[in-house]
């Protein structure tokens, strides 16, 4: 018997010996490759890919890094939006939604009612007239919701009866009437400053507007000294000329009314001129327009002519250093520009308007820098307000502007608190009116409602029930 | 385009901007200019009168910036270099002046100390 050892190469000379018996056979070469190995494979040599030899680059050159499969974004093929475009769309305000219901109780405001007291706790349009008028003087904001009604309408709540009351007082004593309006975040302030600016304009006062505090102070627009001041004040020419031009689309009514005064003014006045005149001055030349701007003060201000109302959003931007510059490199106080001073001298009560009127300034609670001057001098003013005896203490670690704490030593406030139950229900009833929110409005609802938005914040109120639809 | 300093700038340049494409001004001479003549920093240079361009460049005249400021800068390298003091030695080979490690990291020293420093003049934006 021999060894296992030959045995075995006795079958591998066998295995070897038969393929090519077989390919001398059939002449078919495939086969003869075939083989259960697959080292000769694995181990043949690979020709390596040709890669570029040079030497790495010198010290301190730069090179080009292009790394492959780093993460690159979508390629944006899209055309650009043009200049100003993307500024148009932040700012735009849509003030009707076609797919709302049309509200047929909806009764609106007009001069005879605006300041009717039986108004409150009910839901009122807005003409279509003072929307222009409103519009124009940019009272109503971007994010505010009137995108999702069929045409503005605004909800008469507890301190618009407080406004309107002073309003009435107004018109009756010529009494100069200035309040700060606070209030929580989204609790309505912009809108009831809008609200004034409805009922002054629908009683034909003169409205005047500073929509964003903020716009008059970060350095945007130009600036100039103002020839002849001391201390130096500073004029907005740009500012003022757009301005001049929203008081001409706003006020339609006062536009053509005859000059009293001859004011001299870069350009000569066209004889028999009127107000219209006198502003199409000052929006051609923006260089005049702050001189335009007092005379058409000293026009408002005649005897005889009706009160005005003056509203401004976001005090606390104007109640510090502005961003701009004066000619030896320090910061100016707002209160050096000149349309700043203006509307600070009649808050502050320096100045009374002779014809009566309203001086509204609004607080931001989402847009505001920090202003411990603005915050105590509110804290006072509610201080008084509720009759303490103690006026709060200010806090001696605080930085404070001296000028802001002058100029708001005594100004009142208008607080704006929550909604009630039953002006939460007037406007769910509103909404549910207007196909906005498809539910029954009922008292367990509306109780509901009216404690998710935090005691009735009418923002937070429109954000769950309209905005919010699960 | 408005010719400031003898340059001329597209309209819809930053004052700003283009104040600080001079050699010799950054950011706070130019917000020191700028607040000089009035002009907010975010005026653009086609909005500028004539009248306050013609200042901007008067002022801009008297003051020592560009070619004049250059040649200050690479007398003074010149002059340390001719003493032959170590720093002048330093500045003519490229390395670093005030005694920093010189194993890594000199490349800022690579970039500027040499005896023409700043460049020989402005290219055009």
């Amino acid at each position: 018997m021999p060894p296992p050892s030959s045995c075995i190469r006795g079958l591998t000379r066998l295995r070897a010996a038969q393929p090519s018996i077989a390919c001398r056979r059939t002449g078919d070469a495939s086969i003869q490759t075939a083989s259960f190995s697959t080292s000769s494979a694995h181990y043949a040599i690979v020709a390596k890919k040709k890669t570029i030899s040079t030497p790495p680059p010198k010290r301190g050159t730069k090179t080009l890094n292009v790394k492959k499969g780093r993460k690159t974004g979508p390629v944006d093929t899209g055309k650009p939006p043009a200049v100003g475009e993307r500024k148009a769309m932040r700012k735009r305000v849509v003030l009707s939604n076609n797919n709302a219901l049309e509200v047929p109780s909806l009764v609106d405001l007009s001069e005879e009612n605006v300041l009717d007291t039986k108004n409150q706790g009910l839901v009122r349009g807005i003409p279509e007239e003072a929307v222009d008028a409103l519009r124009a003087v940019e009272a109503f904001k971007p994010r505010q919701g009137w995108s999702l009604f069929r045409r503005p309408a605004v909800l008469y709540r507890r301190e618009t009866t407080e406004l309107a009351q002073l309003a009435k007082g107004v018109e009756e004593g010529k009494k100069t009437e200035r309040r700060i309006v606070t209030g929580s975040r989204m609790s309505g302030k912009s809108t009831l400053v809008l609200q004034g600016l409805l009922m002054a304009h629908l009683r034909g006062w003169a409205i005047i507007n500073f929509p964003e505090a903020q716009d008059l102070v970060n350095a945007h627009t130009e600036y100039g000294p103002l020839p002849g001041s001391s201390p130096t004040q500073y004029t907005q020419d740009t500012y003022t000329a757009n301005l001049l031009s929203q008081f001409l689309k706003a006020n339609k009514h006062l536009i053509s009314l005859p000059m009293t005064t001859s004011p001299t003014l870069p350009q000569p006045l066209p004889p028999r001129a009127t107000l219209r005149h006198l502003l199409e001055i000052g929006i051609t030349t923006p260089e005049s327009s702050w001189p335009v701007f007092t005379s058409l003060w000293a026009e408002l201000t005649q005897p005889g002519r009706p009160p005005i109302m003056l509203a401004l959003d976001g005090l606390s931007h104007i109640m510090r250093n502005s961003e701009y510059l004066s000619a030896d490199v320090k910061p100016i106080h707002a209160h050096d520009l000149t349309l700043v001073r203006h509307f600070v001298d009649h808050l502050s009560g320096k100045k009374t308007l002779p014809n009566g009127g309203m001086v509204l300034a609004a607080t931001s609670s989402s847009n505001s820098p920090a202003n411990p001057a603005l915050e105590f001098s509110i804290q006072c003013a509610e201080a008084r307000k509720m009759g303490a005896k103690e006026t709060p203490m200010w806090n001696p670690y605080k930085v404070v502007d001296m000028r802001a704490m002058e100029a708001l030593k005594n100004v009142d406030t208008l607080h704006l608190s929550g909604l009630t139950k039953e002006e939460a229900r007037s406007i769910m009833e509103y909404y549910a009116e207007s196909g906005m929110l498809r539910a029954k409005v009922d008292e367990g609802f509306v109780g509901e409602r009216w404690s998710l938005a935090g005691m009735g914040n009418i923002g937070e109120l429109e954000r769950t029930s309209v905005r919010m639809r699960v | 385009m408005v010719f400031i300093f003898g340059f001329n700038f597209p309209d819809s340049t930053l004052v700003k901007r283009s104040l600080e494409s001079f050699y010799g001004i950054g950011p706070s001479v130019s917000r020191a200019i700028l607040a000089r003549h009035h002009i907010h920093p975010w005026a653009k240079v086609g909005s500028l009168k004539n009248p306050t361009v013609l200042a901007l460049t008067a002022d801009l005249t008297s003051m020592k910036i560009e070619n004049d400021l250059r040649r200050e800068v690479q007398d003074n390298i010149r002059r340390l270099k001719d003493m032959g003091t170590y720093r002048g030695r330093r500045h003519a080979m490229g390395l670093p002046v005030r005694g920093q490690n010189t194993r890594t990291q000199i490349n800022t020293a690579r970039k500027l100390n040499r005896i023409e420093r700043g460049g020989m003049g402005r290219v055009q934006m």
